[in-house]
């Protein structure tokens, strides 16, 4: 049955919108405010045992011996497992791209500090960890390769010997005429850019219980998957089992932003699940264990950048040379988080040629994983900085030199170099917005004054792109295929009206069953309360993919409008029997089915539904008497990439655009964000406030990024910030209460004009205080090319600055 | 090991025994043998406050005590707050103001914010800022939060809800 999926608020059958478009309260608080949600570590199964997990303390080492024996023997251990069992039972975790994975247990050599070696289930998590010090490991230290750069050299050890080079991938796009846009260029800028390990860190860690039937050969894990689909799919070919043998149920989750990871986790506890006989086993990772072993760590990389323009400002091309240490293995997705780039390589200008040289190496470190904007983040601080620089040198103003490069508004639907097609958008609109709510000319007198008091204030002014809507076609070029990624829903409305509605996703924290409540409930003309999302496991939801690549709110949207509308085309078949009319001749409206142009020829959802019930003798011969649909939502039109990577990948392109001031104290290199101002266009809101939270949200990880997080190892692979003392997140200190305001470019292509918006300023903040930074910074003579800009970092660019 | 300890608390008005040993922490006696599971457990080394619970009408870090420390004492957790069919204040004002996101946090937040709200029904930005401080978000930013605390303040002074 084909459907109709609206794309305008408009086009609801409703004649006044209550829900959709208007910042209501969420469904989902109340559940959470009593502390009521059913996270992982909440729920506990009848004779569920606990792991705790063995880590290698060494970077790179053989594993000679493990001797289990006495932990076998601690009254309490129920099952102890090794690398010798995952040897057994396992395949090497498959990853992007292929071929560089390992056992959930190390068995011959572990390959970073953190890596799982054994695990115990015992009756309890403390038992358990007593018997983790009775288990012996006999190591032979190697010598690790910590550096990107000495990971490229002939001599490097290696991190996989059989591959016979640390090189995991390595590329060159080009796309345009790139040697000629540079020979031809008046100035060419070349800037090269650090940008240091960082992580989700969300305040949930990664939970599961896993659980073996041995009869059935089957296997049954609840945890916090942000993909349960995803993950079972993998489960299945890393145990050995047919894909529908493996049934996950995510349980609601303390956020995720792509760091919620877990396989290893859940492999470990399925095979001690089946080595303690089907008993289920519940792993709870502390914190500890995240921050070193976890799906924590993400983009550690090395720029080399250049950009051509001409003397006007135009900017005619762009290279960035990239070099990614991805650590140990791929198993975190990191080429996929290399290459999602390409969906917005060049910002939101109208650059025309573009390469980009791109090495992926391993060395002995944590995998690198996902996090939120999945790698754009750190390629936008570097064009934005470029494009500053740019600005400075040819003496315009960094505002003028964005004006002057930014594709125009009657351009869109526009094809950028790299091969991804941009859906609408108005980035002056956005860039004019951003300065009167700053008042740019007063802040920048201000700025001057101040710096004649000896104070070194900054102002970052940054647009970016979001590329929202995630499929998996992007990425075939570094070697996971696919095209389409599923949302589907079941919407079904019962005998009295009331509507249920099944999904395939857990709550993360976007607030997607009020998005859901709210479009079924115009949809509808029922109130918020009459819908309940109810979510299914991965083997009784329809396919589905959940959060991820800021798809969800979009994609589910499309779901939940798609099975609407399969669904109203049987209550108009029914009605029109009840009515006695023929079906064009009835319609949805207001929550009633009525016959169009006939006053008073209606008959409220209910009825409709309950005949269909309850009543199948009044019902046409050809009707399905279940008053419940479903729809499976992909992106539309989406292509397969060229041989040099270019798609449509992304079906939105939300924009955003920053203005920050900060000041510098020169004296201690500490950085305070005094001013902060947005303009966001993520075309229709669905729900305003949701909206405000995941901006104001991703401003803070942006501060995050750029003044504090970091994970720091020593030259012998050891972590040094293993606790949140050292890993520093933000806080209400740092984070700025910022100024907002929302333009609105719906998207031609999407459900009700929406655009993905999940990352929001995660792919902004770091470059706009990057940028203000460096402004304040100008009469020194240095620029801050490493993030985080940590007081250290500044105070000795200063000092040397200074010195010299 | 150390012999297993009788302790006796009161929780949520509730009065408690228990024998425990004396390496549990008092998270893992509140959510393990008492299932009162609304208090979460972030980073285990009292740093982000989610575990924050209130003892003798402290706000305390539950993740870095021990049950044996909280003997005789009396606790408020999360479940605690509001009754059947009404959120209390605070919550209703997170609610409203859209100071949550994935929620894991808001149990420690919401007893942060009772305790400063009980100690200072007016509270100053500075004191709302230190008060939250000692809790860490990563969802939300803390801008919807302050709002909510600042609602939530206004709330009890003029007793709306009915809890004045």
């Amino acid at each position: 049955m084909a459907a109709d999926v609206p794309r305008t608020i408009a086009e609801l059958p409703t004649s006044a919108p209550r829900f959709v478009g208007r910042p209501v309260a969420r469904v989902e608080d109340p559940m959470l405010l009593t502390g009521r949600a059913e996270f992982i570590d909440n729920l506990s199964l009848p004779r569920m045992l606990h792991c705790a997990i063995l880590r290698s303390p060494h970077a790179h080492a053989r594993v000679v011996a493990v001797d289990t024996a006495a932990a076998e023997r601690l009254p309490g251990v129920v099952a102890v497992v090794t690398g010798e069992d995952a040897k057994r039972w396992t395949q090497p975790t498959p990853t992007v791209p292929p071929g560089w994975g390992a056992h959930c247990l190390a068995s011959d050599k572990v390959r970073f500090v953190g890596e799982p070696v054994a695990a115990v289930a015992a009756v309890s998590r403390y038992v358990a960890e007593d018997a983790l010090e009775l288990i012996g490991v006999d190591y032979e230290p190697l010598p690790p390769v910590v550096d990107a750069a000495k990971a490229l050299e002939p001599a490097s050890p290696l991190v996989f010997d059989e591959r016979g080079s640390n090189v995991m991938l390595q590329r060159v796009f080009t796309w345009g005429e790139v040697d000629a846009a540079f020979a031809a260029a008046d100035h060419v800028f070349t800037e090269r850019f650090r940008w240091h390990r960082l992580g989700a860190n969300p305040l949930e860690t990664f939970g599961v219980i896993s659980q073996w039937d041995p009869v059935d050969g089957s296997l049954t894990c609840h945890g916090s998957f942000q993909s349960q689909f995803h993950m079972g799919l993998a489960r299945a070919a890393v145990l050995g089992l047919p894909s529908h043998k493996v049934r996950m149920v995510s349980q609601p989750h303390g956020g995720s932003f792509g760091g919620k990871g877990g396989a290893r986790g859940t492999d470990i506890t399925a095979l001690l699940s089946r080595k303690s006989g089907g008993r289920p086993v519940k792993w709870i990772e502390d914190r500890m264990e995240y921050l070193a072993g976890g799906a924590s760590q993400a983009w550690d990389r090395h720029y080399e950048v250049s950009l051509a323009v001409r003397r006007d400002g135009t900017v005619t091309g762009l290279r960035v040379k990239l070099l990614d240490d991805l650590g140990a293995t791929a198993e975190g997705w990191g080429a996929v988080s290399a290459a999602k780039p390409l969906a917005a390589f060049t910002g939101c200008y109208a650059i025309p040629a573009a390469q980009y040289d791109l090495t992926i190496v391993a060395t002995n470190k944590l995998p690198g994983s996902p996090y939120r904007g999945m790698g754009p983040p750190p390629h936008n601080f570097v064009l934005e900085q470029m494009m500053d620089i740019a600005a400075r040198e040819l003496g315009l103003d960094p505002a003028e030199m964005r004006r002057r490069n930014y594709i125009p508004k009657d351009r869109f639907p526009y094809t950028i170099a790299s091969g991804n097609e941009y859906d609408s958008g108005d980035y002056e609109a956005a860039l004019e917005t951003v300065l009167t709510m700053g008042d740019y000319t007063k802040l920048r007198a201000e700025q001057a004054e101040a710096r004649k008091r000896g104070r070194w204030l900054g102002i970052g002014l940054v647009n970016t792109i979001e590329p929202g809507v995630f499929d998996w076609n992007a990425y075939a070029i570094v070697g996971q295929p696919g095209t389409g990624v599923p949302e589907g829903a079941t919407v079904a409305i019962d005998l009295f009206g009331k509507i249920v509605v099944k999904v395939g996703f857990a709550l993360e924290g976007q607030g997607q069953y009020t998005v859901v409540s709210q479009v079924l409930a115009d949809y509808f003309g029922v109130d918020l309360g009459d819908v309940r999302v109810v979510p299914q496991d991965s083997l009784s939801a329809p396919p589905h993919f959940g959060p991820g690549g800021s798809r969800l709110g979009v994609a589910i949207t499309g779901a939940v409008l798609g099975a609407a509308d399969r669904l109203r085309q049987k209550l108009v078949a029914v009605a029109a029997r009840l009515l006695q009319t023929t079906p064009d001749a009835v319609e949805l409206m207001d929550g009633k089915l009525r016959i169009r142009g006939v006053p008073g020829a209606e008959m409220p959802l209910a009825q409709v539904s309950a005949v269909m019930l309850a009543r199948s003798d009044l019902l046409p011969p050809d009707v399905d008497p279940n008053p419940e649909a479903t729809y499976v939502w992909t992106a539309p039109g989406r292509t397969t990439a060229d041989d040099q990577g270019r798609a449509k990948s992304y079906l939105t392109a939300a924009n955003a655009c920053h203005l920050v001031l900060v000041e510098v104290d020169v004296e201690t290199g500490k950085v305070e964000i005094l001013r902060y101002w947005i303009a966001d266009d993520c075309g229709t809101r669905l729900n305003p406030a949701t909206v405000e939270g995941m901006i104001q949200g991703g401003v803070a990880q942006g501060v995050g990024a750029a003044l504090l997080e970091e994970y720091v190892y020593d030259d012998d692979g050891q972590l040094l910030t293993s606790t949140f003392m050292d890993y520093l997140l933000p806080s209400v200190y740092e984070v700025p209460m910022t100024e907002k305001k929302a333009l609105c470019t719906p998207s031609p292509f999407t459900p009700l004009g929406a655009k993905g918006v999940g990352e929001s300023a995660m792919h902004t903040t770091p470059a706009a205080i990057m940028c203000a930074i460096n402004d304040a910074l100008v009469p020194l003579g240095v620029r801050a090319t490493a993030v985080p800009a940590s007081p250290h970092r500044l105070w000795k660019l200063v000092q040397g600055a200074r010195k010299a | 090991m150390p012999a297993s300890r009788h302790i006796t608390v009161t929780v949520n008005e509730q009065p408690y025994e228990a024998v425990v040993e004396p390496r549990t922490t008092l998270v893992d006696f509140l959510r393990g043998e008492l299932g009162l599971t609304g208090t979460h457990v972030g980073c285990e080394h009292g740093v982000c406050g989610a575990c924050t619970i209130l003892w003798n009408g402290r706000a305390v870090r539950s993740c870095i005590m021990l049950a044996v420390q909280a003997d005789g004492g009396t606790i408020m957790t999360v479940e605690g707050l509001g009754r059947e069919g009404a959120l209390h204040p605070i919550q209703q004002a997170f609610l409203e103001e859209h100071g949550l996101q994935c929620g894991f946090c808001t149990p420690g937040f919401l007893m942060s914010i009772y305790e400063l709200l009980e100690r200072s029904p007016d509270p100053s930005d500075e004191e709302i800022r230190d008060t939250l401080g000692g809790q860490i978000c990563r969802c939300t930013g803390y801008q919807a939060i302050v709002a909510a605390v600042r609602s939530a303040a206004a709330k009890l002074r003029t007793g709306a809800g009915g809890y004045g």
